[in-house]
C-alpha cells in the first residue's frame, strides 16, 4: 500500500478490501505456481540422481542374484544368506511374502523399481529365474543427501528470485489497475479544492455581516429572514471546512493541547444554536468536567460533524441530548435512525443514506479519520424511526 | 476320558496323513535317480510362492503330461511321465503340504 500513500490516495474501505484481495490472490497463485514448479524440479533432480545410481545398483543386484543362484543349487549343503558390505538386501516371493531380509524394519514398496525413502535408496530387481523362490530382489544403499541439499538450495535461491520478480510484476499490475481510480479521485479532489477556495471569502463575508446586524431594532419578519441567511451561510461554511479538511487538513501536523471538553461542547452548541432553533429542537445537556490532549481544531471538526448530523437527520420538534464525562461524549438524537447494514458502511467516504438532506457524505468519514488518529472509539447505537446515539470514548 | 480319546484320534489321523506323503510320494521317488527335493527346487525356481508351487504340482499330479511337467525334455524322454494320481483331493493336499513343509526355504536361511 506504499504506492497508494505515495500517490496521496485515500481509498474507500471497499476499494482497499478489493485491492488487498487482489494482492492476496495474486500472491497465493504465485506461490502455488512456484511451489508446483519447485516440486517438478525437485522430482526431476531426484530422478536424475536415481538414474545415476542405477548402474551401480544393477551391478550389486547381479552379484546378489548370482549368489542366490549358487545358494539355490547348493541349498541342501549351504543355507547362509549372502551378505554384502555395500548394501542391505531382501528377497520376496511372487505373493510378496518376505523370504529373507537383512533390513527387517524397512518398509518396501515392491511396485516401484527405484525410489528414495528416508535416508535410503531402494532398488527392486526381478531375476529371470526365481532362485529360492525370490521373484523380487530388493537392494538398499545409504543416500548421503548431498543432492537434496543442493536441490533445496537451488529451490530457495531461484524460488525467492522468481517470487520477487512476480511481486514486481504484481506491483506494476496494481499500478495499472489503480490508474483510472487514481485519476478519478484526483479529478474529484481538484474540483473540490478549486470550488472551496472560491467559496471561502464570500461565505465569511456573509457570516460576519449577519453577526454585525443588531436584531433588536428589526421587525420579526426581517429577523426571521436574516436568521435563514445565517443558517444557510453556516451550512456552507461547515461544508467548506469539511472539504478543506479532507483535501488539506489531514495531511497537516496535529497541534495537540489539553482541551476543556465541556467548554468546547458548549461553544460548538452555541455555533449550531440557529440551526437548532430553526428545527425547533429541544436540547438536553449534561456536561461533566474533563480534558483531553488533542488538536483543538480537529476535535471541534469531529464534534461539529456529529452535531450537524444529529440536527440534519432529526425530526422537527425532536430532541438532542449531549452528555460528557471524563472518558466519553455521547450525542443522541430523536431522528430517523439507521439499519445495521447502514451503520457498517456509514464511515465510508461519499456514502449517504438520505438524499433528502444536503451534504456530500464526507462528514462521518472525517469523524472516523480523526477518531482513528487519536485512538477514540466510536460506538453507534441506532434504532430505525427512534433515533441514533453516537458515543465517543477514550 | 473324552479328551484323551480325541487326542489319540488326532494323533492317529496325523500319522495317517504323514503316511500319505511317505507311502505315495517318497516310496516311488526313492527308486528314481533324481532325489525328490530337486523337483521341489525346480518348481520353486519357476513358480516362486507357496500357493503357485502347490497349484502347479497339483495340476501336474492330477493330469501329468509332457507339457505341464517341470522336468527337462531329456528327463521325460528317458523316464516318461507318471500315471495320474489316485489320491483324493484331501490326501493330495495333505501330501503337498508335507512336501512344502519339508523343503520350503522360509525360516531356513540364516
Amino acid at each position: 500500500m506504499l504506492a497508494l500513500k505515495s500517490w496521496g490516495i485515500d481509498l474507500l474501505q471497499s476499494e482497499k478490501k478489493t485491492l488487498y484481495s487482489f494482492l492476496g490472490l495474486y500472491s497465493f497463485l504465485s506461490i502455488v505456481i512456484l511451489a508446483f514448479i519447485c516440486l517438478l524440479y525437485y522430482n526431476f533432480e531426484k530422478d536424475l540422481m536415481l538414474q545415476s545410481k542405477r548402474p551401480l545398483l544393477q551391478k550389486y543386484a547381479d552379484e546378489l542374484i548370482y549368489e542366490l543362484k549358487q545358494l539355490h543349487i547348493n541349498f541342501d549343503k549351504q543355507r547362509t544368506y549372502p551378505r554384502f558390505e555395500e548394501f542391505d538386501s531382501a528377497i520376496f516371493d511372487s505373493s510378496k511374502k518376505r523370504i529373507f531380509s537383512t533390513m527387517p524394519d524397512a518398509e518396501i514398496d515392491l511396485n516401484s523399481i527405484l525410489y528414495v525413502r528416508g535416508e535410503h535408496i531402494y532398488f527392486i530387481d526381478q531375476p529371470e529365474s526365481y532362485y529360492l523362490g525370490s521373484q523380487y530382489v530388493v537392494l538398499r544403499i545409504k543416500d548421503d543427501g548431498t543432492w537434496r541439499q543442493a536441490v533445496l538450495g537451488d529451490i530457495l535461491l531461484y524460488g525467492s528470485l522468481a517470487f520477487g520478480f512476480m511481486l514486481f510484476v504484481g506491483y506494476f499490475l496494481l499500478r495499472l489497475f489503480l490508474k483510472p481510480m487514481n485519476e478519478a479521485l484526483h479529478l474529484l479532489d481538484r474540483f473540490i479544492k478549486d470550488t472551496t477556495h472560491e467559496l471561502n471569502t464570500p461565505v465569511n463575508a456573509i457570516i460576519s455581516n449577519v453577526e454585525m446586524i443588531e436584531s433588536e431594532p428589526l421587525e420579526p419578519k426581517l429577523q426571521k429572514r436574516i436568521k435563514r441567511i445565517d443558517i444557510g451561510a453556516k451550512t456552507i461554511s461547515n461544508l467548506y471546512q469539511d472539504l478543506t479538511y479532507l483535501t488539506l487538513g489531514h495531511r497537516l501536523l496535529s497541534q495537540d493541547e489539553p482541551v476543556d471538553i465541556p467548554a468546547l461542547l458548549q461553544e460548538r452548541l452555541e455555533y449550531f444554536q440557529t440551526l437548532l432553533e430553526a428545527k425547533k429542537l429541544t436540547l438536553h445537556v449534561d456536561l461533566r468536567p474533563a480534558t483531553l490532549q488533542i488538536d483543538r481544531v480537529k476535535f471541534a471538526k469531529l464534534i461539529d460533524n456529529l452535531l450537524s448530523n444529529a440536527i440534519k437527520y432529526n425530526r422537527v420538534k425532536g430532541s438532542i441530548t449531549v452528555s460528557s464525562d471524563k472518558h466519553r461524549i455521547s450525542i443522541a438524537d430523536s431522528g430517523r435512525g439507521m439499519e445495521k447494514a447502514q451503520i457498517d458502511r456509514m464511515f465510508e467516504r461519499f456514502s449517504r443514506f438520505d438524499s433528502s438532506v444536503g451534504g456530500f457524505g464526507i462528514g462521518l468519514s472525517i469523524v472516523s479519520m480523526i477518531a482513528k488518529e487519536y485512538g477514540i472509539a466510536i460506538e453507534i447505537d441506532s434504532t430505525p424511526k427512534k433515533g441514533t446515539k453516537v458515543t465517543l470514548s477514550w | 476320558m473324552v479328551k484323551r480319546f480325541f487326542l489319540i484320534l488326532t494323533l492317529l489321523l496325523g500319522f495317517a496323513h504323514a503316511d500319505v506323503y511317505e507311502t505315495n510320494c517318497v516310496a516311488c521317488h526313492k527308486e528314481l535317480p533324481v532325489s525328490i527335493d530337486k523337483y521341489f527346487y525346480r518348481y520353486l525356481l519357476k513358480y516362486s510362492s507357496e500357493g503357485a508351487v502347490k497349484e502347479a504340482m497339483k495340476r501336474y499330479l492330477k493330469a501329468p503330461s509332457k507339457e505341464n511337467s517341470i522336468m527337462p525334455e531329456a528327463f521325460i524322454s528317458r523316464f516318461g511321465v507318471k500315471a495320474p494320481t489316485t489320491l483324493s483331493d484331501t490326501e493330495l493336499k495333505r501330501a503337498l503340504e508335507l512336501y512344502w513343509e519339508k523343503y520350503k526355504v522360509f525360516g531356513k536361511l540364516k
